[in-house]
Order: C-alpha cells, then sequence, then structure tokens
C-alpha cells in the first residue's frame, strides 16, 4: 500500500536552517518559546553542554513567533498576493483597449505588467511555502479587477492612468505599513539579543523592492497624464476607497 | 508520594489549559522552517492522554479509559475530570498526534531519483491511505469518537481538525495551488476522508482491502467532477475570449 524508501527530502529541509542548533541542543529551541506560559515545570532541563552555550555565544538564538506575530504574517502575505492577482488582472483586461488607441505605449504597460507578474509570482511561492491560506475571495477580486481594468482603458488613456495612480498610491502605503511593522520586530529582537531569522529579513528587502517598483509604477501614470482624467477626483476616491475596502477584507477573509 | 506531589502541578496547568485551548485551536497557519514547533500538549495532559489511548482498545473512548491512563501515568484518579472537554480531549489527542505523525510516517522517493516519482494524486491517496490505517488499532470504537465528535459542542473542533488534515495531506503530497482551488482541493479530500472513515467502521475484509477500493472509487469521482467543470471552464473562457476578440475585429471599441 505505501510505496516508500527513506529520503532526505523532508529530513533536509527541516535540518538546513538549524543545522548546528537541531542536534547539539534541540530543547533550548523546543521550550524556549514565549508563548508557552504553563505552570506545571518543563522536565527537560536545557543540557548543561559546554558546546551549546559556546554556540549560542557566536550566534543569536532564531526568533519563535508568537501568535500575533504568526496572524500578521499569514494576513500580510493573503493580501499582498490578492493585490498582485489584482494588478496583473488590471494590466491585462487595461492593454488591449489602449493599446489599439495608443500603440506608443506597449512597452510601458508590458514592462508594468512584467514587473506586477514577478511580484505575484513572488507572493505565490511564499503562500505555498509557509502554508498561507489565499484568500476566499478570489474569484470575486479577479472579475473585480478584470471589470475596472476594462471599465478604465474604455474610458481612456488619462483613465486608465487614474486607475493605475490610485491603486499604486494605495499600495505604496500598504507595503509602507507591512514593512514598518516587521522593521518594528526586528529593532525588538535586535533589543532581546535574538535573530529575527533568514526568511523575515529577506521579506523585508523583498517587500522594500516590491514598493520600490510599485511607487515607480505610480510616477509612470502621473508623468502619462494621469491627473488629466475627467472626472480625477471621483474616479480617484472611488478606486481608492474600493482598494481600502478590498484589503480589508482580504486581511481577514 | 509521587502522585500526590504532582497533583498540584497537573491542577495548574489543566487550569492553565482551559485557557490555552484557543491556543491549540490556531486558525493561523503561517509556517516558519527555521525553528520547530512547539509540541502540541503540555507534558502532563501528553502523558497522562498517550496512557489513556493504550486502553482505548478495551475501555473504549470513555472516562474508564481516561482514569486507567491517569493511573499509568502516575496522577491520580480525579486528575482526569479537570481536562477541559472530557473524552473529546482524549479524541482530540489521537486526532492531532495522528495528523503531526504524517510527515514521519510516509516518505516518497524524492524527484529525480531512480523510478518514477508519484503523481501529486497517488501521493494524496498513499497519505489518506497511511491515516486511515493509524485509526486501525482502535477501529472497533471509533464509532462511538465520531458519535462522540458529532456532538454540537465538539463539532466545530472536529470539523477545525479535518480541515487541517486535509491541508496536511495536501501539502505533505506537493500540492503548489494558492488560488480558488486551494478551498475546493481541501473541502472535497475533508468530505472523502471522513466518508471513508465512517466506511472503514463496518469494514470486515482483510487488510481493509475494501476501503481501499472505496477510497479510490470516491477519488475517482472527484477527479470526474474536477474535470467536467475545468472542461466546462475552459470552454467558457474561450468563448468568452472568441467572442469579444471577434467583436473588436469589427470595430467595436472594447
Amino acid at each position: 500500500m505505501l510505496c516508500c524508501t527513506r529520503t532526505l527530502a523532508l529530513a533536509s529541509l527541516r535540518s538546513a536552517h538549524i543545522p548546528v542548533l537541531d542536534f547539539l541542543a534541540p530543547s533550548i529551541i523546543l521550550y524556549s518559546q514565549k508563548s508557552r506560559f504553563h505552570s506545571t515545570p518543563s522536565p527537560i532541563e536545557p543540557p548543561a553542554n559546554p558546546h551549546a552555550e559556546a554556540i549560542q555565544d557566536e550566534k543569536p538564538p532564531i526568533h519563535h513567533l508568537n501568535k500575533t506575530q504568526s496572524d500578521f504574517l499569514d494576513s500580510a502575505l493573503r493580501v499582498n498576493q490578492a493585490g498582485e492577482l489584482a494588478a496583473v488582472l488590471i494590466y491585462t483586461a487595461q492593454t488591449p483597449p489602449l493599446i489599439r488607441s495608443h500603440p506608443h505605449l506597449r512597452p510601458l504597460m508590458k514592462h508594468m505588467y512584467d514587473q506586477e507578474a514577478g511580484h505575484f509570482k513572488t507572493f505565490n511561492e511564499l503562500i505555498a511555502k509557509h502554508r498561507v491560506r489565499p484568500t476566499a475571495m478570489y474569484p470575486i477580486w479577479h472579475a473585480a479587477a478584470t471589470v475596472l481594468g476594462w471599465g478604465t482603458a474604455v474610458m481612456g488613456r488619462e483613465a486608465a492612468m487614474a486607475c493605475t495612480e490610485a491603486v499604486e498610491t494605495e499600495i505604496g502605503g500598504h507595503y509602507n505599513e507591512q514593512i514598518r511593522v516587521l522593521l518594528d520586530w526586528a529593532e525588538r529582537c535586535e533589543n532581546r539579543g535574538e535573530d529575527l531569522g533568514e526568511h523575515i529579513k529577506t521579506l523585508i528587502k523583498e517587500l522594500r523592492r516590491i514598493r520600490d517598483e510599485e511607487l515607480e509604477h505610480l510616477d509612470y501614470a502621473v508623468e502619462h497624464d494621469a491627473k488629466e482624467a475627467r472626472p480625477y477626483e471621483l474616479l480617484t476616491n472611488v478606486i481608492r476607497g474600493g482598494c481600502r475596502t478590498a484589503i480589508w477584507i482580504s486581511e481577514r477573509v | 508520594m509521587a502522585p500526590v506531589r504532582l497533583s498540584n502541578s497537573v491542577l495548574g496547568s489543566f487550569r492553565a489549559a482551559s485557557r490555552r485551548s484557543a491556543l491549540w485551536r490556531r486558525a493561523c497557519l503561517y509556517h516558519s522552517y527555521e525553528y520547530n514547533q512547539a509540541p502540541p500538549f503540555p507534558p502532563a495532559e501528553s502523558a497522562i492522554l498517550s496512557a489513556a489511548l493504550a486502553h482505548v482498545p478495551t475501555h473504549g473512548f470513555t472516562s474508564g479509559a481516561l482514569t486507567q491512563g491517569a493511573r499509568d501515568a502516575g496522577y491520580l484518579d480525579v486528575s482526569t475530570s479537570l481536562l477541559p472537554r472530557g473524552v473529546f480531549d482524549l479524541i482530540y489527542y489521537h486526532l492531532v498526534t495522528q495528523r503531526l505523525a504524517l510527515k514521519d510516517s510516509v516518505q516518497f522517493l524524492a524527484e529525480g531519483e531512480k523510478g518514477k516519482s508519484l503523481s501529486i494524486e497517488a501521493k494524496v491517496r498513499s497519505l489518506t491511505l497511511a491515516r486511515l490505517c493509524a485509526n486501525e488499532p482502535i477501529i472497533h470504537r471509533w464509532q462511538e469518537a465520531i458519535a462522540i465528535m458529532a456532538q454540537p459542542t465538539y463539532a466545530p473542533d472536529s470539523i477545525a481538525e479535518l480541515a487541517r488534515l486535509a491541508d496536511e495531506i495536501w501539502f505533505l503530497a506537493g500540492d503548489q495551488s494558492v488560488d480558488s482551488s486551494w478551498y475546493t482541493k481541501r473541502a472535497s479530500l475533508s468530505a472523502i476522508y471522513s466518508a471513508t472513515e465512517v466506511f472503514m467502521t463496518q469494514d470486515t475484509s482483510k487488510g481493509f482491502i475494501e476501503t481501499g477500493k472505496f477510497l479510490d472509487a470516491r477519488l475517482e469521482d472527484v477527479m470526474k467532477i474536477g474535470g467536467f467543470f475545468g472542461a466546462m471552464g475552459d470552454w467558457l473562457d474561450y468563448t468568452g475570449h472568441s467572442a469579444v476578440n471577434v467583436l473588436r475585429s469589427k470595430g467595436v471599441r472594447i
């Protein structure tokens, strides 16, 4: 019934990240979690092993995420994936009507689309790797983003650029907020003498890069007469309100 | 006397347990690879419940099994009345420990090693069968367990644990989907698993061969339905795009 031979695939995944601590001082990793507050004294003492002391002096211990932090990462990755899905679909829907009337915009639209597709791929991989639940509103956002992209493109070039400007403004602020929270964690960990972990450090770098690219799109949109759209205020406010609502919903659902 | 001395610390941990049960049922699944996840149960409860599970084949899922388990682990009989959910805690312990044991109990050939590696569906089948096998020692008592799990007080926790099991199986099988199929896959696997589990409780064939066949039939049904909806989706997609493109080629500004 079960076809298996012992493989290193699963074991190597687990041990690759903490190769030394894993076998030298496993109990330190298991029982140093802050979230455990039961009063029964833990029956396993940390080993009085000089090696463990020495290793700990060289490398600070990895910070164990508490529930608030895990929840934050969970909802952050979920929202970011939803946002990039929407971005990809908006560009996909905007491009044909826009290119027909303004063929010179083709390279710009392609460049922005490629960058968004890269962001989408990044978050898809992170979600699959960290077993985060994707948003249940996926098909609804799929439809809404397509309609938004197509609708603004049919309204005209300025409206399409205004849509991009509105979405990127919201997204830029949203990523900034996330980076701020993660940097706050990094600072607290440093004060406590813990290591935040490679994954989160890489995540901060990635989020910064992605935020910079989104703001670059914002600049392109403004450069291409986003502010000339009529009715500018109504369009931008409706789209920004919609983005904020979508972000709020995706964080939870 | 060891049992009396331990009772104070046990009382403390059991009081904390009812506050902590919310932590055990964490909704968030964010999984970190940089440190080991904490064990799901504190040491005292773990000792009592694992000892109690050994008595389930003889006593069933009853407070008798819990009492025997407390005695074997060196605690007072009365310690078990402090488990927040009584016998359901024993069932829950079995569910959680068997789910977490899946990743160690089933290993697949790594990609690229000699021989063909399995498809994801085949891996799902192996993992589901492995989990069903874990019920074998207590299968004659499992109908009582299902009855207890179905009580309105415990049904939400049982369903959540079933969802977690489905997620675990798909993850270990290597599923990388991150769109709405994430939900449909887990929902269908949860339904198949619980149906097969119920079937297994009345299966008397040797080596539970009939259960294996039942599982294969359900998985095939899901493939057929999935295939049908996938094909329909593709057709609608294609027809829609074609209609829009024809209109565009006629000069309609859409």
